[in-house]
């Protein structure tokens, strides 16, 4: 069994124990399929192999765990989505992904939730779904797309960020924090452009 | 990402498997990791965060 890690289009070789498996214009890079447990340590190492190779080219990861049976199997399985996989890798040419977590601090004196009535709890969400539209809609003006996720969170949201405006976007994630000292902003990244492999519209 | 120093790797581990977990594109093939397994990781590194996140932003993530 071989696993996928990414899809690219650039010929460049990686480093054995990387293989490129061709189809069309596109390339599957694989790992051989380990059988080994999942600890943060093997999934931060395949972290590291997929960001060395995202420095030198653009790249689609593939879906975490996904393993075929053999090269042949891999040149199949990328002609099978080629025109979206081609649409992807334009999406998020030269572009890398910015992860951004918000945690505003519960009101100290707030009253428990079921003694609230209904207008109050509506009004407290709304008030929420305003302070993260302000945090996020200045930072999605800096991106070339963006996606906000469900969390427990303020704000939980991905940027998709061209390589040269990384220092301009972690600048302007600097100024929210001190403009709102109250929430914590956690920034991480950059990502290969997780959120954007498919298309998020 | 994985240049960062070991507790703020701890604390990106959420954001590492947030993305593994819904993230990337999908080509035909087995899944063959248990979504089990992965849960115990975020559940064991949920709690490493806390602590870390404890420290530096005075509010748990849930």
């Amino acid at each position: 069994m071989i696993e996928l890690l990414a899809i690219t289009d650039d010929a460049t070789p990686p480093e054995p124990p990387l293989v490129a498996v061709r189809s069309g214009g596109l390339s599957a890079l694989c790992a051989p399929a380990e059988d080994a447990a999942v600890t943060a340590d093997t999934l931060w190492r395949r972290e590291a192999m997929l960001e060395e190779l995202m420095e030198d080219r653009d790249l689609l990861p593939v879906r975490f765990g996904t393993r075929v049976a053999d090269e042949a199997a891999a040149a199949r399985a990328v002609a099978e989505r080629r025109t979206e996989l081609e649409a992807g890798l334009e999406r998020v040419r030269g572009a890398v992904e910015l992860s951004l977590r918000v945690h505003a601090p519960e009101p100290a004196d707030a009253p428990p939730p079921e003694a609230s009535s209904g207008s109050a709890y509506m009004h407290a969400k709304a008030t929420r779904t305003q302070a993260a539209a302000r945090l996020h809609e200045p930072l999605a003006g800096l991106a070339r797309a963006s996606v906000v996720r469900p969390a427990p969170e303020l704000l939980r949201a991905a940027y998709l960020i061209e390589r040269e405006a990384i220092e301009p976007f972690v600048a302007r994630v600097r100024e929210l924090q001190r403009e709102h000292p109250a929430l914590s902003l956690l920034c991480t990244g950059p990502w290969p452009p997780y959120s954007f492999a498919e298309d998020p519209s | 990402m994985t240049g960062s120093p070991v507790a703020q790797q701890d604390v990106a581990l959420v954001d590492l498997l947030d993305r593994l977990l819904g993230g990337g594109v999908v080509i035909a093939g087995d899944i063959t990791l248990s979504v089990a397994g992965v849960d115990l990781v975020y559940v064991g590194l949920r709690a490493l965060v806390t602590s870390v996140a404890t420290a530096e932003e005075k509010q748990l993530p849930r």
